[in-house]
């Protein structure tokens, strides 16, 4: 149940921001904050931008597209370059800050050329806490978010996904390929390729929530513990369709997944917070 | 504590929990996961509600992530 105060609070946020560009993913929150951008300010004064590179999972940007044509949201997809980064791609603690420092650069430039005003983004509620040195590149670039100045957690806008008949309302969070490596391991296109093709084969055997974490040779599995219970049953396929990927061995974490395991090595002075950004 | 006193105090722990022939290896490029081989008789109770219970001890060991080797000793 989502309150007519919140609903209200985020239509309002989006008529003051007039004309929109919406950083767009595919995911739950950007899926959503452009479907309800559409219904109130309009299709001509919306624009939902797909950064496209290598660390953006395939069947994130088949998301993406199928739903912008699904529910009439104008897209675009531009190519981002944080991979020629060699800040981005030494995958120091702070690496979204150089990727999102990117994508808003560049959707920026889209909003000028189009004479589009606001640039907006989905964090949410829940957001805040975390660690998210994006939001400092969010901040430098004058974007918005609506979803959090609306205080909507991920549950209500699940549900209110679901009301609108939006097909991500369930979709588990999928943050970009590079989040599977560990800090200090540099991104390169092999390591997200080897990630992008042993979770494939994790969805190929029915798993919904869970990460391809990359050691080197190493492939760390998370699975969501609702769902830990079937990797012994798919053993043998799992073992190997991730060897085949590329990786030397397959581990399964007995924590299961749990967001943001890989900033568990992080200390306070390494970690930027939602909230305490701005 | 060193990485070969991490495996003992590991293998030690495990035991003390009621799991025996489990064998801790050490992996990342922190060498901050414990690889554990377990006889495949386990592996039900080690995907369990157990598994974070034993993931537990181990980490207390001194590692950052505890993680089950899918490969059966003939697959290594």
């Amino acid at each position: 149940m989502v309150e007519e105060r919140k609903r209200e609070r985020l239509r309002g946020v989006l008529r003051e921001c007039g004309s929109v560009v919406i950083g767009y993913s595919g995911g739950v929150d950007s899926v959503f904050l452009a479907t309800v951008a559409v219904q109130v300010l309009g299709p001509a004064n919306v624009l939902a931008v797909t950064g496209k590179s290598d660390s953006m999972a395939s069947w994130m940007e088949d998301t993406a597209r199928e739903v912008a044509e699904g529910f009439g949201i104008p897209w675009l997809e531009v190519e981002t370059r944080e991979m020629e980064d060699p800040r981005y791609a030494a995958n120091p603690s702070n690496r979204c800050y150089f990727c999102k420092s990117e994508l808003w650069t560049r959707l920026s430039d889209v909003a000028q050329e189009r004479g589009l005003r606001t640039v907006l983004d989905g964090s949410n509620a829940d957001d805040v806490g975390d660690h998210r040195p994006g939001a400092v590149a969010a901040t430098e670039n004058a974007v918005r978010s609506p979803l959090l100045e609306a205080g909507l957690t991920k549950a209500e806008i699940r549900a209110w996904s679901h009301e609108l008949g939006l097909p991500t309302w369930d979709q588990p969070a999928a943050p970009c390929l590079a989040s599977r490596l560990p800090y200090g391991i540099a991104v390169t296109p092999e390591r997200l390729k080897q990630v992008e093709r042993a979770e494939l084969a994790l969805r190929g055997l029915g798993f919904r929530d869970f990460r391809v974490r990359h050691h080197g040779e190493v492939a760390r599995l998370e699975v969501h513990p609702s769902e830990i219970a079937r990797v012994a049953e798919h053993r043998a396929a799992l073992l190997s369709a991730v060897r085949d990927a590329g990786f030397r061995r397959v581990l399964v974490d007995l924590q299961g997944y749990r967001r943001g395991a890989l900033n568990e090595g992080l200390v306070s002075a390494q970690l930027v917070q939602l909230g305490s950004a701005a | 504590m060193s990485a070969d006193a991490r495996i003992a105090a590991a293998e030690r722990a495990l035991a003390e929990h009621g799991l025996y022939g489990a064998a801790v290896e050490v992996e990342g490029h922190e060498r901050e996961i414990a690889a554990l081989r377990v006889p495949e008789a386990e592996w039900g109770r080690m995907l369990g509600p157990d598994g974070v219970r034993l993931a537990d001890v181990v980490k207390a060991a001194g590692f950052r992530y505890v993680a089950l080797d899918l490969a059966t000793d003939s697959e290594n």
